[in-house]
């Protein structure tokens, strides 16, 4: 019986601190708005308030901790002239995809986030994104001219924008001065074809490190720029056809297994365990072919900032026929934000020349605005960032892709490595892949 | 007098009833809304093709498992996993039943030991399969450069499998141990002590007493390992990347779920996946539930 009542009482103790806390958060949760309200409301008369900018802040979503603290200087900006404060959160890029999904599913995406290739489409396809085509039209500060082509195409559905191009990057080829000093090989330049730098590969290869290493799964660092370099092409502009069967796409996939094969590039099984740009940051290799978002990883590694340096990809014939294939992510919103008027002048501040200008400036990245990434050239002072900035010059192919791009890009990836081990010969592997990927075309 | 008792019963019954509810009312809870929905549907998604962000679901009947028996991929997946746990299950028991029992002896220093064993289990995976990359590195690994060979430990197909299964053994084994040590304690010792009176050596002291008195201790054992070793996942994940030679070789049931259910967004056939899994599960379960009444003693 006394245990009985001891329960009892214990149990009456447990609820009733439950309803303690309950009644203590239930206000507290009531209070943030009021208090958001409050701060909010002064902003409200401000001249430039926008819309129904009460409700607060936005919210941004990026997947890069590096251009954190520069993005968030360029938002400040926009508060400052707009009164809407914003905050950036970062999540990093396997995450990042989850929580967009998850967040499109459910309805709750956040304000303003980046866009992406890879999946594009698909968010434009199911009216996720915010349409900008009227308010670009009738904006002063965005014209889509103004920005590389590719980048526009690829946020367009349908005839619609759904997104303003934020940055754009290039590949170019990052080598180790030391090694290139102690083998007695010239600093590769803009004279350099493929054939100098396989023969350059050759002689910078020793016992102690390898010449060039490719990396395997990132066709954007790789096969993708000598395929269009030497003439072929990865898919048909109607996005119907594979181009991997192409007699040049094969050969200048066979330039890398050649080099392979006599032993200038170390063998698949090596760079899948070691990434090229850590055997390049170790010593273990002279040369490995980066895209610029690369930088701030070499520029943040010690060995990488004292011996390497960048310059720009070789040619095959003519420099005419220097390829770098490049990508660009966007600036998109909510089609459901709570305060798109907020949103929409984010994104218009964001492209404007004059953050664009701001962010090569900030070394955040290389701008998607056209002639406005000059500045970007000083952002480190360690590196000739005219290796990667010279790349704009030259002939820029958009990285290809279709509606489901991921399919047949794996499967090309899965498809190849019988190609880097020499198991089965290139073109045997090549027409095997165009195969495959015209099968997934069709499926599109 | 038989409705006077029977109403005795009736009433302290109904009383344990609601107080036994109401404790258990949370836990409930918690496994409703975040393991049995989910589950139930889980089921329900695998007849279904996913369209894009949840919405236009179509339903297939039975065409995702059409699909998964024709599946290769599948297949082999199925069979790597069972590779990993063909290793992985036998060797961190038997390996984790010898620490126990030299443990459970009076020896110098016991607790550090019991601590150093125990010590993999309340490391992260993650952390766990980063160190051990680098150690099976096969240009710059410690393994291979202490003993001057060149194996690639994670990226040659036909071992890459067999090297995951070590690090799965390493870091399971402390707690595979504590639980044999827990089971030891209830061991008399006097059976020791008439059996080294009949003249028996630790090995038959071993084989005839300890093991067949912790049988349902080993017996618990084996089943939550093996389960866990089919949901092999996360350390694969971490060492096996899609362009590593040995990626068709090592990718798991969970990682075929996970690659389709989150990287492809095809839950449907993710889903399927992983149903197929719980029928493999079930099914080695509900085996060693029978085989049981041949090894195990309670009491």
């Amino acid at each position: 019986m006394k245990k009985k009542v001891i329960a009892i009482l214990l149990s009456a103790v447990t609820v009733l601190s439950m309803i303690g806390c309950g009644s203590q958060s239930a206000p507290g949760q009531e209070a943030a708005p009021e208090a958001a309200q409050e701060v909010a409301a002064p902003e409200a008369d401000a001249p430039q308030s926008i819309g129904n900018s009460v409700e607060g802040e936005l919210s941004v979503t990026i997947w890069d901790e590096g251009q954190r603290e520069g993005l968030q200087k360029i938002i400040d900006e926009w508060s400052a002239q707009s009164g809407v404060k914003a905050t950036i959160q970062v999540v990093d890029w396997n995450n990042y995809w989850t929580l967009l999904e998850a967040g499109a599913t459910g309805g709750e995406l956040p304000d303003v986030f980046w866009m992406h290739s890879n999946v594009a489409q698909k968010y434009m396809e199911n009216d996720l994104l915010l349409d900008l085509t009227d308010k670009i039209a009738a904006s002063d500060k965005i014209d889509m001219k103004n920005y590389y082509e590719g980048i526009v195409n690829l946020y367009q559905s349908n005839g619609k924008q759904y997104a303003v191009p934020k940055d754009i990057d290039t590949i170019a080829l990052w080598y180790n001065k030391t090694i290139f000093d102690e083998m007695g090989v010239a600093y590769p330049d803009d004279t350099w074809t493929w054939d100098d730098f396989a023969a350059a590969a050759k002689k910078l290869t020793n016992d102690d490190h390898w010449g060039y290493a490719i990396a395997p799964g990132n066709n954007q660092e790789g096969y993708y720029n000598t395929i269009y370099s030497m003439g072929g092409y990865v898919i048909s502009d109607d996005k119907k056809t594979s181009g991997m069967d192409d007699p040049n796409s094969i050969k200048a996939v066979k330039l890398f297994t050649d080099m392979i094969a006599e032993g200038s590039c170390p063998d698949l099984a090596t760079v899948s365990e070691t990434a090229p740009n850590e055997l390049l940051c170790t010593g273990k290799t002279a040369m490995s072919i980066n895209g610029s978002w690369m930088l701030a990883g070499y520029r943040d590694n010690e060995y990488a900032a004292a011996n390497c340096d960048v310059a720009v990809l070789p040619y095959t014939k003519s420099p005419e026929d220097r390829v770098s294939i490049y990508n660009g992510l966007g600036w998109a919103a909510a089609a459901n934000g709570k305060n798109i008027d907020a949103a929409w002048s984010l994104i218009e501040y964001l492209g404007s020349k004059e953050a664009q200008l701001k962010q090569a400036e900030l070394g955040v990245t290389m701008s998607a605005y056209i002639g406005t990434s000059d500045a970007w050239v000083n952002s480190v002072k360690a590196f000739d960032l005219n290796g990667h900035m010279k790349m704009l010059d030259s002939k820029l192919v958009f990285r290809p892709y279709s509606r489901d791009t991921t399919v047949w890009e794996d499967m090309m990836i899965e498809k190849l490595q019988d190609a880097w081990t020499g198991e089965k010969p290139v073109d045997e592997v090549c027409k095997d892949i165009a195969a495959e990927m015209n099968a997934a075309l069709a499926e599109e | 007098m038989k409705t006077r008792e029977k109403k005795k019963i009736s009433s302290r019954q109904k009383s344990e009833f609601i107080w036994g509810w109401l404790f258990i009312l949370p836990t409930m809870l918690g496994l409703i809304v975040l393991n049995i929905y989910p589950m139930i549907d889980t089921i329900r998604q695998s007849f279904y093709k996913t369209g894009d962000f949840g919405k236009g679901n179509v339903f297939v009947g039975l065409d995702n498992y059409k699909k998964v028996f024709g599946d290769t991929e599948v297949w082999q997946a199925l069979l790597n996993t069972l590779k990993y746990a063909v290793v992985e299950v036998p060797f961190s028991i038997v390996i984790a039943l010898l620490l126990a029992v030299m443990l459970n002896k009076k020896i110098k220093g016991r607790d550090v030991f019991r601590t150093i064993f125990f010590l993999p289990m309340v490391v992260a995976p993650a952390a766990i399969a980063m160190v051990w990359k680098w150690l099976y590195n096969s240009n710059f690994g410690l393994i291979n450069n202490t003993f001057h060979i060149k194996v690639n430990w994670i990226s040659d197909p036909n071992i890459a499998i067999y090297s995951i299964a070590v690090i799965g053994i390493w870091s399971v084994i402390g707690y595979n141990m504590v639980l044999f040590l827990a089971g030891l304690q209830e061991v008399p010792r006097d059976y020791y002590e008439a059996a080294s009176l009949d003249g028996a050596n630790g090995w038959q002291q071993l084989i005839n007493i300890t093991i067949p008195l912790i049988s349902p201790t080993i017996f618990f054992v084996l089943v939550t390992r093996i389960i866990a070793a089919m949901q092999v996942f996360d350390l694969i994940y971490m060492l096996i990347d899609l362009n590593n030679p040995a990626w068709k070789k090592t990718q798991s049931l969970v990682f075929l779920f996970y690659k389709y259910s989150f990287e492809k967004s095809k839950n449907g056939y993710g889903a399927t996946v992983v149903v197929v899994l719980l029928a493999v599960i079930m099914v080695f379960t509900v085996v060693q539930l029978i085989g049981q009444k041949k090894w195990v003693h309670y009491d």
